[in-house]
C-alpha cells in the first residue's frame, strides 16, 4: 500500500513562499509515519522498537533543520527525505542499515548535523573520533 | 456391441443436464434470501448513523485516552495539568508536534485524519471530539 502510494510521487515545483514549504514538510511527516507499520513489517522490527519510536525518531530528523527558513534549502532537503523514505520502503536498504540510522543512531554523533551552536573544536573532535 | 455403447452413451448427458439444472436452482435461491437479508439490515444502519451523529460528543474515556498520549508524546511529568481545554501550544508543542500527536492518536485508535482536519486541532478536546466523530463514521461505514 505505501509503496504503490511512493510510486506514484513526483518532484514537485519549488515552495512559492515559506508558508507552502512548512505545509509541505507536515505532509511528508504524515506520509512518513504512515508508512511506518509497512516498514516495520518489511524489516521485521517488532523486536527491536516500535512505530512510536521509529515515528520520534523521523520527528526529530526533521527538527536537526528546524532552522532553515530558505524555501529552496528546505525543498531540497524534502526531496532528500522523500528519496530516502523511497528507498527504505522498496527495501533497497537491509534491515541492520534501518536499525543503524532510526534505533540506536540517535546515540552517535550525527556527522551530518548542521548544529550552528557547536564549535569548531568540539566539530573536528567529534569527527576525528570517528575518521 | 455398437448399439450397447450408443445407449449407454446417451443416458449419461441427461443426467449430467439434470444436476446442473437443480444446482442453478439452489444458487439462485440462496441468492435471493441473501438479498432479502441485505434489504433488511441497510434500515437498521441508516438509524443507528442518525443517532451517531447526533452523539459527536467525545466521551469521557475518550478524553482520558487522548489525555494520556498527549502526556507521553510531549513527555509531560504525572502531576501537570491537563484538561479537556488545555491547547497545545500551552504545553510547549510546536507545529511539528502537534502533527505527531495527531499521528499517534490515528494509529491509537485506527484512524485516518484528513489534512483538513488535522489543521483545526489545537486543543485536547477537539481532538477527542474529532477522534470519537471518524470512530463513529468508521464503524457506521462497515
Amino acid at each position: 500500500m505505501a509503496n504503490a502510494a511512493l510510486r506514484n510521487v513526483k518532484v514537485l515545483p519549488n515552495s512559492a513562499n515559506m508558508e507552502e514549504a512548512r505545509h509541505r514538510v507536515f505532509q511528508f511527516f504524515r506520509t512518513a509515519c504512515r508508512s511506518l507499520p509497512s516498514v516495520m513489517e518489511i524489516y521485521n522490527l517488532y523486536d527491536v522498537v516500535s512505530v512510536s519510536e521509529l515515528r520520534s525518531s523521523v520527528s526529530s530528523q526533521i527538527r536537526k533543520n528546524i532552522h532553515v527558513t530558505d524555501p529552496k534549502v528546505i525543498d531540497m532537503l524534502l526531496f532528500k527525505g522523500m528519496e530516502e523514505l523511497k528507498n527504505v520502503v522498496d527495501h533497497s536498504k537491509q534491515r541492520h542499515h534501518i536499525i543503524g540510522q532510526y534505533v540506536v543512531g540517535q546515540q552517535v554523533q550525527d556527522s551530518a548535523t548542521k548544529d550552528q551552536g557547536t564549535s569548531t573544536f568540539l566539530k573536528n573532535f567529534y569527527n576525528t573520533n570517528y575518521f | 456391441m455398437a448399439s450397447v455403447s450408443a445407449t449407454s452413451l446417451s443416458f449419461q448427458p441427461s443426467l449430467k443436464l439434470s444436476t446442473r439444472t437443480s444446482q442453478g436452482c439452489y444458487k439462485t435461491s440462496s441468492l435471493e434470501v441473501v438479498s432479502v437479508g441485505w434489504n433488511r439490515r441497510t434500515f437498521p444502519s441508516l438509524r443507528s448513523s442518525r443517532f451517531c451523529i447526533c452523539a459527536v460528543k467525545a466521551q469521557p474515556e475518550t478524553v482520558q485516552k487522548v489525555c494520556n498520549i498527549v502526556r507521553k508524546q510531549l513527555a509531560l511529568p504525572a502531576e501537570s495539568e491537563l484538561t479537556p481545554d488545555t491547547k497545545f501550544s500551552a504545553l510547549g508543542a510546536d507545529s511539528l508536534d502537534t502533527v505527531e500527536i495527531v499521528m499517534g492518536l490515528e494509529e491509537e485508535f485506527g484512524i485516518t485524519v484528513e489534512e483538513d482536519g488535522s489543521q483545526n486541532i489545537s486543543t485536547v478536546q477537539e481532538a477527542a471530539d474529532l477522534i470519537e466523530k471518524l470512530v463513529q463514521d468508521k464503524s457506521g461505514a462497515s
